[in-house]
């Protein structure tokens, strides 16, 4: 060993030099010094100060002989070897308890967690106590080093030989600890730091609670500039209680064990250990605050407690450790952390750089679960719209701190297609759902850039369904929406909201008109933004592109002819089924589809909607004259109805849509006193006449029984019917037919009406095919006795008084079938642009072929099933 | 009100509201002037029937009054009757 050591020395001019007596005085200070090394190393120190003054003498005996190398590394070898045969086996032989902790359930971890705290405290104290008495050894070697470098005067600075040697044994000492490191020790780290934080938080929740003005004065402190002394601060303030005290305790503690654990070169472990234990409280949290409840604004709550707790946490930590000297100016760190979040996460960003560091990669944190956690459930969100208000609104604020709107797109789009554009779900449903969303994004985007990628979908399904235009109809006029067990609908239409919206755009608006001088426009023009980077650039640009809730609607179906159409329907049925003139409702739906859909395509409407006022006045006028008649001639006893119960709307068939026209044989006291009143509305405004609609309107009647009085609201149809029975209480179906003028499967089906009502009986006559019907006695009816006075409506569905949008279409095609069929039998077969386009082509004056390729293809497949045309393969065919 | 009085059932009709429509009393069914129909209305009017009249002439061709008003007045001094050429 000694020759070994002495080739080191490489100096062979020097092993020439050497005397006998001077080799034999190397050999016994070398032996010498390494048995003492043992000693100390060892740490049977019982008689250290004797040993030091050997280990002195033979150390300097070595230097002397230029071995001064030899003995530094003979040195630390020998520490290295003790704690790599001793102290480092001692220390993780703790934690082996904790060597199959993977495998361990969760609840046994809660089990463990306080032992793991003492345990590793110990284990902690233990072995940086053993570290101690190593660096006092290591001192010892220092001094002894620098008494001999004095005499022989060697170059370097004495503190700097202390450094050199401490720095070297904090290496020795955390590569021989890393390099044994147990599996499970980052995993008790974590579970440690776990444990204190939530001991923490729950000591910083009942602070909070407890004393939210305390709370604020730290958070007060903190703003101001967390004083290095504030814990300080806060033991010699009187009013900071035992929970204050309790926590420094604590704080300190875990500041003793990172401390312990940084000087053993755990550095960046302990690091991960506690970022990792503080982000999954903070998500704990966050999931803990936010929930399932959309109605209260969480963000605030959760960013003041990343104030209250974590960050108090590191920064006591910090201070514990003199760390957070190097953050000095934290307003010049924020400003380009904040525009460039993203760069603190989640990169390992050293603490060390300060608590603004921290906060912002807490607050991104925070931001980004939040915003996952939100996007996962914006579809719950949007369905209780006006209620998750805040919810979104914190969604707004995450998104524009991570700018992760791309995954709220695609998120929402999958959710949508997943639960709302399904077979299952009514079109209503999928109406309120897209508005919600319109009105939700629009918070978020103002730009409306994401509402186009996500609306799509909404819109290209809805396309595909019959009733779109019929809902979104109700949905704009009607109170109730025409889905009354629907969400956010509580009696006020579509249209009323939007118009409020608009006014309070354009006052806002004229605002901005009057006040524009050079100024305003300047603020203008520093508020521009660019366009999110998703923005289609053939959209045009933000400010022209305003999110308009209507235009999204009205997108759905191309244009607003169609929507206007078939609210005039709508409007028609509505009318004419009005008994009263009460058309303020809506006088008042017109007004407003006016203003979004301007006056000339809401003229034919308009005009209905006078035909009802002067149908008021001149019903009036009628009348009363007619009564004045009546008053002075003889022929009103003949009359045998009064005029008093005769109402009339007339109409200016021109601008109604097509009513559907069905003769009726109402009964003749009516009938007379129908025709009076087309005389006397003759005479009155000649030379105009009118054209009784008699399948049309409404009657009241009441059925007056022995023991109870029936109320109905009927069509004529049904009271003409009904009207037969007084004279014969019994009819077969084909005479009754013929009576009242109707083909006999009309009248199966409107009689069943009053079947349904138990008013008449039907059974089955000579004929198969023919049926006879009785009026129900009365008696007979056990069923329904005791019920007085009842208002029944027969309400059928199936009879429109106005013909559907479809049946308008069809009547307007039947034109076209003849060039189609033409078309058909010269070609053989064609698909269904190039007969568009043929028609387009041919069919240009009387009548003008305007129609769209959906209305087209609309009616060729109603000719399919009416068998005329065959459709193969896309392309049409005569049927043969 | 008339009451039907048959065996034990009394039928009482205390409103008809009716739907009718109405017409000019024309021969034709389109203005000769702006060939819209006559119980539509001429182009520079809005509303139907009272506000858009019909008139006949002498020789009994009808137009909407505010075209043909337009008509004569163009024709100043004499005026004919733009379907017969007769005053």
């Amino acid at each position: 060993m000694t020759a070994d050591a002495l080739s080191l020395v490489c100096n062979l001019g020097v092993l020439d030099s050497l005397s006998e007596a001077s080799i034999s005085e190397i050999l016994e200070s070398w032996n010498s010094f390494c048995l003492i090394t043992e000693t100390i190393v060892k740490g049977d120190d019982a008689d250290l100060s004797s040993s030091y003054s050997k280990f002195q003498s033979y150390v300097s005996s070595l230097c002397k002989y230029g071995l001064r190398s030899l003995v530094e590394e003979h040195f630390l070898i020998s520490l290295q070897d003790m704690l790599e045969k001793h102290v480092a086996p001692k220390f993780w032989k703790n934690f082996d308890a904790y060597s199959n902790v993977t495998d361990l359930e969760e609840n046994d971890k809660d089990m463990h967690e306080d032992e793991v705290e003492l345990l590793l405290c110990k284990a902690l104290e233990e072995i940086s106590l053993e570290k101690q008495y190593q660096e006092k050894y290591l001192l010892m070697l220092v001094k002894s080093l620098q008494l001999c470098q004095d005499s022989t005067s060697m170059e370097g600075h004495p503190s700097d030989v202390e450094k050199f040697f401490f720095s070297k044994y904090h290496l020795i000492i955390s590569s021989v600890l890393m390099t044994t490191l147990p599996r499970q020790f980052p995993e008790v780290l974590h579970w440690y730091f776990k444990g204190r934080l939530e001991e923490l938080s729950t000591i910083m929740a009942g602070n909070y609670e407890d004393s939210e003005s305390q709370d604020r004065i730290g958070m007060e402190l903190y703003g101001k500039g967390k004083h290095p002394t504030q814990f300080g601060n806060m033991d010699i303030d009187g009013s900071y209680d035992q929970k204050e005290i309790l926590e420094n305790k604590l704080v300190r503690n875990i500041g003793m064990v990172v401390h312990n654990l940084r000087s053993l070169g755990f550095t960046s472990m302990t690091e991960d250990a506690y970022a990792s234990a503080i982000f999954l409280l903070l998500k704990a949290k966050v999931f803990d605050l936010a929930g399932d409840d959309y109605r209260s604004s969480v963000l605030e709550s959760i960013k003041e407690w990343i104030q209250a707790v974590p960050l108090q946490f590191l920064h006591a930590l910090l201070d514990y450790l003199g760390d957070s000297i190097s953050y000095l100016s934290p307003s010049s760190m924020k400003s380009p952390l904040a525009s460039s979040p993203s760069s603190c996460y989640p990169g390992a960003s050293k603490p060390s750089e300060g608590i603004i560091r921290w906060q912002l990669r807490l607050e991104y944190f925070a931001y980004e679960t939040l915003q996952d956690l939100r996007i996962a459930k914006l579809f719950e969100i949007i369905v209780d719209y006006p209620d998750s208000a805040p919810a979104i609104e914190d969604l707004k604020q995450c998104l524009e701190y991570t700018g992760q709107h791309s995954k709220l797109v695609d998120s929402f789009i999958s959710a949508l297609q997943y639960r709302l554009l399904t077979a299952g779900a009514s079109t209503n449903d999928i109406l309120h759902q897209y508005v919600s969303t319109i009105k939700a994004l629009r918070t978020i985007d103002p730009a409306g850039v994401f509402l186009e990628a996500v609306g799509e979908p909404i819109r290209e399904y809805l396309r595909g369904r019959k009733d779109t235009i019929k809902c979104i109809v109700t949905m704009l006029t009607d109170g109730t929406g025409g889905n009354n067990n629907g969400p956010g609908n509580s009696g006020d239409s579509l249209l009323e909201e939007l118009n409020r919206d608009e006014e309070n755009q354009e006052t806002a608006g004229l605002d901005d008109d009057i006040n524009i001088d050079d100024k305003q426009a300047w603020i203008d023009v520093q508020r521009w933004e660019p366009d999110p980077v998703e923005a289609d650039p053939l959209k045009g640009s933000r400010y022209r592109r305003k999110v308009d809730v209507l235009g999204m609607i009205v997108g759905i179906i191309g244009s607003k002819d169609q929507l206007v159409n078939e609210y005039r329907v709508m409007l028609a049925e509505k009318l004419l089924n009005k008994t009263d003139y009460d058309i303020d409702t809506e006088i008042r739906t017109l007004e407003l589809l006016k203003i979004h859909f301007g006056e000339n395509s809401m003229q034919k409407c308009e005009i209905m909607l006078n035909d009802l006022i002067d149908s008021k006045r001149t019903n009036t006028n009628v009348k009363a004259t007619i009564n004045q008649l009546s008053q002075t001639g003889a022929e009103s006893q003949e009359h045998e109805v009064s005029f008093d119960i005769l109402d009339a709307t007339i109409i200016s068939s021109n601008f109604w849509p097509p009513i559907q026209d069905e003769v009726v044989n109402i009964p003749e006291p009516v009938d007379q006193l129908l025709s009076d009143y087309a005389k006397r509305y003759h005479e009155i405004k000649t030379p105009r006449k009118l054209l009784w609609k008699k399948n049309l309107g409404t009657v009241k009647l009441e059925l007056e029984f022995e023991d109870r009085t029936l109320q109905f609201t009927v069509t004529p149809v049904h009271a003409s019917i009904i009207m037969q029975f007084q004279d014969q209480t019994s009819w077969n179906s084909k005479n009754l037919a013929a009576a009242i003028g109707v083909p006999v499967d009309t009248l199966q089906r409107r009689i069943s009406f009053w079947i349904s009502k138990g008013i008449i009986a039907e059974s089955s006559g000579e004929d198969s095919n023919d049926h006879v019907y009785t009026l129900v006695d009365s008696m007979a009816d056990g069923g329904k006795t005791g019920i007085n006075n009842e208002e029944l409506v027969a309400d059928d569905d199936a009879e429109r008084s106005v013909a559907s949008v479809e049946d308008q279409l069809r009547k307007e095609m039947t034109v076209y079938e003849k060039f189609i069929v033409g078309m058909l039998k010269n070609f053989g077969s064609m698909a269904l642009d190039r007969i568009h386009n043929t028609l387009k082509m041919f069919c240009v004056s009387d009548p003008t072929y305007d129609k769209s390729l959906q209305q087209l293809q609309f009616f060729l497949s109603g000719l399919v099933a009416e068998e005329k045309l065959e459709l193969r393969d896309g392309m049409y065919f005569l049927k043969k | 009100m008339r009451c039907f009085q048959e065996l034990k059932i009394l039928f009482v009709i205390y409103r008809w509201h009716a739907v009718v429509s109405w017409t000019w009393d024309a021969h034709d069914e389109t203005c000769g002037i702006c060939r819209m129909a006559f119980d539509g209305c001429c182009p520079y009017y809005k509303l139907p029937g009272d506000d858009c009249p019909l008139i006949w002439g002498a020789c009994n061709h009808a137009f909407h009054l505010h075209c043909i008003m337009k008509w004569v007045n163009s024709q100043i001094p004499q005026a004919h009757c733009p379907m017969c050429r007769r005053e």
